[in-house]
């Protein structure tokens, strides 16, 4: 047994000898970071039913490309590992805990899908890996903070958006009778209840709601349901591919409601898909809301921003549709992300990283719309709390109304 | 060689793998003990599935379910189900789920055997695929035993195996715990623990194969008449076949689970069903050895696949910039591991080649040598 404990605390000598000297350097840096690169990871549906959003990453992978052609971000380039996860929490758990194990990133970027991260945060933030700007706008990111000091947001919360078109209901249309398709998770969730928070008491009310599995093969049978139930307003809180069959089911129906749009599929490419070519009429007057500059909206044509936007794209992510407004996401979290970056200086650390990410004041995103402002703040950890309700007129959206911002999350 | 010089041989080589599986750790990444540990996983799926299609002929294209009741078992009691509503506690370590694990398994095996008496061929192998297509659907329509769709997450539990394991000053290195009086990573354990029942799940199978019952499987497998004639009981070996097999899919489902941390319908798409029939038809059916190659294929395959670059086999003339333009299939955004549908080709084509290269698997590799091996031993002693 001495002969035993003898070589513990040898080998605990050994371990503290070589430990020592790194942690009063204190310069021993955090993995992913070397002297010429960062390397950054996050999981995308490259395949699989929500696959449109792969051009998120794309984009966020062309600005990147930009930087890194400038000289990087302090002189380190970024290299930003993409792996597929189709949507899948299953595998997002895989991919997610490869790249942190096996790739070291720094930090887990803009994973892609609400129940993805969720599935991941716990993992996330037992290890101390910064899960940043997490692509979904469940509120949880910026409502659990405190609990979950790893992890942030991006988008606006789906609890603000969906108060919006609840309070726009309200305000347009007389006892209106709401039908609502929502995916059956935190994301459909958040949206279904905000809404009927902002429906408030104005007599308009949800009389229909039905859920869906992502793993669905279609929503068919939910939007003849919906049909059924009467209702004048169509709320559709789903993923583009899921969105575009509910028009075209509700088309074939004979079904004429007031569309509205969740902004995850309310964006031009995908009304443009769901239109059938000009046949589907119930895609004209939909509303939506959107934080981001429409690569299709000719009043972008002469803003540097989208000028911008169009050559990286071009030039780096050779062969992407300039329309698909998923790249101008996908650039407007990767501008956000080097600029946080660049704060870090010379010796970047995930501490750091995460403190500076909770202390964004960022008024100018060229890709984001004038006057939406990426900021975050003590009590405040949902960067981006704005948006502008649009309405889907011959072809383009056209704003509604000014900005809104939310007060409460 | 004689046979008994055959088995010694074979005690041999299994020897020595015991000994390569336990001593390979120490020479191979902490995260690649991860993966590693998901080829023993997949390595007792294959055996169950084996013993049932290999040895007794009846094609299951559903066992991916019945990992499906497996790793749903091991969640539940692992987690409790009582934050969705249910009645299930939690608190079982998840070591001692996994022989109940097998257990529900296997008792849904023997469930579904029943019925499969009446089935054959396509017809079973089209009822098994109902089952594998059925499982997501059920398992949300349940959602206060399983937490329908968000699934359940495991990650943290202190019913994890290690989950108090302590991260050292040293940011690169992997956190440690101890147990049994030893120093493990997560990874490390999760290896060893696959591991050890994999290579008891190998031992278990040959038991059961080498006699009595296996001589039934087979004669079951060759021809259902002449078995009847020689006095095996149609039913019951078929029944025991399914439940076996859904016993070693059910133990490999919840080893999944553990290893994932997590759990939702989609840890057990039916593609998994597939992946695990291919591998054995790579690994060889109706035989053991090569099943470890069917497992290594299954587990790592579609990942290698994910890193080819696609791009770089083809001439730089179809290459513009990240994309590649293939006639009819259209373009690849994105070179390598992100080319959308690249690593499902490159699957299919190196399926096609093995298939081509080794129409028996694997495991006829390995009989094609022995019988070399043999061969010459007879020559030899003329």
């Amino acid at each position: 047994m001495i002969h035993r404990r003898s070589v513990v605390v040898a080998a605990v000598g050994a371990a503290l000898a070589v430990a020592l000297p790194t942690a009063f350097a204190g310069s021993a840096a955090d993995p992913g970071i070397s002297s010429t690169a960062i390397v950054i990871g996050g999981t995308s549906p490259l395949t699989g039913p929500a696959a449109s959003y792969a051009s998120v990453a794309r984009g966020a992978n062309a600005y990147f490309a930009f930087v890194n052609a400038r000289g990087g971000v302090n002189e380190r380039k970024i290299d930003y590992r993409i792996v597929d996860d189709a949507y899948n929490p299953a595998q997002t758990v895989q991919a997610v805990r490869r790249l942190v194990e096996q790739d070291r990133v720094f930090v887990v970027f803009n994973t892609l899908g609400t129940e993805s991260n969720l599935a991941v945060r716990d993992y996330l933030n037992q290890v101390k890996v910064p899960q940043l700007f997490v692509a979904s706008g469940a509120t949880t990111w910026g409502r659990d903070a405190a609990k979950y000091p790893w992890t942030i947001g991006f988008q606006p919360s789906y609890a603000a958006e969906g108060l919006v078109y609840g309070q726009y209901i309200a305000r347009t249309k007389k006892k209106a009778k709401v039908a609502v398709l929502f995916q059956n998770d935190d994301y459909g969730k958040d949206l279904l209840a905000s809404l009927k928070a902002g429906l408030g008491r104005s007599g308009s009310k949800v009389v229909a709601a039905e859920a869906y599995q992502v793993t669905s093969s279609d929503v068919g049978s939910q939007v003849a349901k919906l049909k059924a139930s009467g209702a004048n307003v169509f709320c559709i809180f789903a993923t583009p591919t899921f969105a575009i069959q509910s028009y075209v089911f509700a088309n074939r129906l004979g079904w004429k409601p007031l569309v509205i749009n969740n902004a995850v599929s309310g964006t031009s490419n995908i009304m443009v898909l769901a239109s059938e070519g000009g046949k589907n009429k119930l895609v004209e007057g939909t509303i939506t809301t959107t934080v981001l500059k429409d690569p299709t909206d000719p009043r972008w044509n002469k803003d540097p921003g989208m000028k911008q936007y169009r050559v990286l794209l071009a030039k780096y992510a050779k062969g992407a549709n300039p329309n698909d407004v998923y790249h101008v996401y996908g650039m407007a979290v990767g501008y956000e992300t080097v600029s946080l970056l660049r704060r870090l200086g010379a010796n970047p650390t995930r501490v750091a990283l995460m403190t500076r990410a909770r202390s964004i004041a960022s008024p100018k995103n060229p890709f984001l719309l004038p006057g939406v402002v990426v900021k975050t703040g003590k009590g405040d950890s949902f960067p981006i709390q704005q948006g502008q309700l649009q309405r889907w007129k011959k072809g383009r959206f056209v704003p509604v109304g000014g900005l809104w911002t939310s007060k409460r999350n | 060689m004689t046979p008994r010089e055959q088995r010694i041989f074979g005690f041999a080589v299994f020897a020595a793998f015991v000994v390569f599986v336990f001593v390979l750790p120490q020479f191979i990444s902490d995260f690649r003990a991860r993966d590693y540990a998901y080829v023993g996983i997949y390595l007792i799926a294959l055996l169950g599935l084996n013993i049932l299609t290999g040895y007794t002929g009846q094609i299951s294209l559903g066992h991916g379910a019945f990992m499906a009741i497996g790793g749903y078992t091991t969640a539940i009691l692992m987690a409790g189900n009582e934050q969705f509503g249910g009645p299930v506690p939690s608190g079982m370590q998840d070591i001692w789920t996994l022989p109940i694990a097998g257990l529900v398994a296997g008792l849904f095996g023997l469930a579904f055997g029943l019925p499969a008496l009446r089935l054959s061929g396509l017809y079973l192998a089209l009822a098994t695929f109902a089952v594998a297509v059925a499982m997501p659907s059920t398992v949300k329509r349940f959602e206060e035993y399983t937490g329908g769709g968000e699934g359940i997450q495991l990650f943290g539990l202190p019913e994890l195996t290690g989950s108090n394991a302590v991260a050292p000053a040293d940011p690169n290195a992997p956190a440690t715990f101890e147990l049994l009086g030893l120093t493990f990573t997560q990874n490390d354990w999760m290896y060893y623990l696959a591991w050890s029942i994999a290579l008891g799940a190998f031992a278990g199978a040959w038991l059961i194969l080498r006699g009595r019952t296996g001589r039934a499987f087979r004669a079951v497998r060759d021809s259902e008449t002449a078995a009847v004639s020689s006095g095996v009981s149609l039913a019951r070996y078929k029944t025991l076949a399914f439940g076996i097999s859904a016993a070693y899919a059910g133990v490999a489902g919840g080893l999944f689970a553990i290893a994932s941390a997590f759990v939702n319908p989609d840890t057990f798409p039916v593609a998994l069903s597939i992946f695990l029939l291919v591998g054995i038809v790579v690994g060889g059916l109706g035989g053991l050895s090569g099943l470890v190659v069917g497992a290594i294929f299954v587990a790592f395959l579609p990942l290698w696949a994910q890193g080819q670059d696609l791009g770089s086999l083809l001439p730089d003339s179809v290459i513009q910039g990240d994309t590649v333009s293939i006639p009819i299939l259209g373009d690849f955004l994105f070179k390598g591991t992100s080319a959308p549908g690249g690593p499902a080709i490159v699957y299919g084509i190196v399926l096609i080649l093995l298939m081509f290269v080794l129409p028996n698997g694997v495991g006829g590799l390995f009989r094609r040598i022995g019988q070399v091996i043999t061969n010459r031993r007879y020559s030899r002693s003329k």
